[in-house]
């Protein structure tokens, strides 16, 4: 599925009461799971200062409900792929590995892509982030030989629909 | 289902204590530092199991917070504890 | 407490502990740090899922089994950032990943 291309001025760092509501109601949701439900009086204004305190740790991050909801199956299945392979590798006689490190430049504009690229790949079937700078990702890999670059690409379509307002990325 | 839960409680006992082992091999500190994450791991998986097994939930909440110590613990290590080994290498 | 969530748990749990073993036999088996680190970070987050998906059928109420997936997601996030931490700190200092003579 293609991301509607909006105009970016349009939309630059205004955050609308529905997106400050669902950030209020979700620390809400996590102060009544924390606590069992209990010491509102403390719970209120934390909930309060977490949601003004998103944009100084997160600013201007758009995220799709829908892109995030295609990204955690993905996600999950893959995770528990890469725990299958790392697991066969470690208890087969012999050690079938042959590691190397791996150069892969993102074209994920926003800074929170890119992290949750980096953190991901690290979950992933025999990758795992080294070094994250600027544009480029360092990947040490468990097999050389296993189809890395197709996976990152793959990874990156998959994050770039969770942030759209980063660069539609187009396959290599 | 009691008897169960602590049976798998010991497994994993087990698996963490071999990974001390690689704490005593290092070589590096960081081989030590990726025991201290397993354990963090291990400790939180035992830490459910127990709530479960002994009927307190009072340490889900625990492994919360160790959960959380865990990471801290990770970043405090790489900015102060880490570079220091090779603070008197030239170059790099 | 139904037979059939009892079978379910005893089979995510023995999963769950299955991952632990191998990330531990990875931890001591595999060559340097890099590889050890692949081995744990993988094994152990989807070894804890597990523990935590095979205890949800036993949880008291539902909102110790949502605190349950909230133990497991702060792990996931804070075990990949810290496999990536500890990496990036290990080029910086200079360790040469192992690879095959």
């Amino acid at each position: 599925m293609s991301v509607p291309s909006r105009s970016r001025a349009g939309n630059r760092r205004r955050v609308s009461s529905v997106r400050l509501l669902f950030r209020a109601a979700a620390f809400g949701v996590l102060w009544a799971l924390l606590s069992g439900g209990r010491a509102w009086a403390i719970g209120i204004p934390a909930v309060l200062l977490a949601t003004a305190a998103v944009p100084l740790a997160a600013p201007a991050n758009r995220w799709s409900p829908a892109g995030a909801a295609r990204f955690v199956p993905y996600f999950l299945w893959n995770s528990l792929r890469g725990a299958i392979d790392v697991a066969v590798r470690a208890l087969k006689r012999g050690l079938p590995i042959d590691p190397a490190v791996v150069r892969y430049e993102t074209r994920l504009d926003s800074p929170a892509a890119r992290v949750l690229m980096a953190n991901t790949v690290t979950l992933l079937p025999g990758t795992l982030s080294a070094e994250l700078d600027g544009k480029v990702l360092r990947v040490h890999v468990l097999n050389a030989a296993g189809p890395v670059a197709d996976m990152l690409n793959t990874l990156e379509e998959r994050v770039a629909g969770f942030f759209p307002q980063a660069e539609p990325p187009e396959r290599r | 289902m009691t008897v169960f839960l602590l049976l798998v409680v010991a497994i994993l006992l087990v698996s963490l204590g071999g990974g001390m082992i690689q704490a005593l091999r290092g070589p590096t500190r960081g081989d030590r530092m990726l025991v201290v994450q397993l354990l963090g791991t291990g400790a939180v998986a035992v830490l459910v199991l127990l709530a479960e097994a002994g009927h307190d939930p009072a340490l889900v909440d625990i492994a919360l917070v160790l959960a959380l110590l865990a990471a801290i613990t990770m970043v405090a290590f790489v900015r102060c504890a880490w570079p220091l080994e090779d603070a008197d290498e030239p170059g790099s | 407490m139904s037979l059939a969530a009892d079978i379910l748990t005893v089979v995510l749990l023995l999963a769950g502990s299955l991952f632990f073993v191998a990330g531990t036999v990875g931890l001591l088996r595999f060559p340097d740090l890099y590889t050890r680190i692949h081995a744990l970070t993988k094994a152990d987050n989807v070894g804890l899922g597990l523990v935590v998906f095979g205890l949800l059928p036993q949880a008291a109420s539902l909102a110790i089994a949502l605190k349950l997936v909230l133990v497991w997601l702060l792990i996931l996030l804070a075990s990949s950032t810290m496999g990536h931490l500890l990496a990036r700190a290990a080029l910086r200092n200079g360790i040469r990943p192992w690879t095959r003579p």
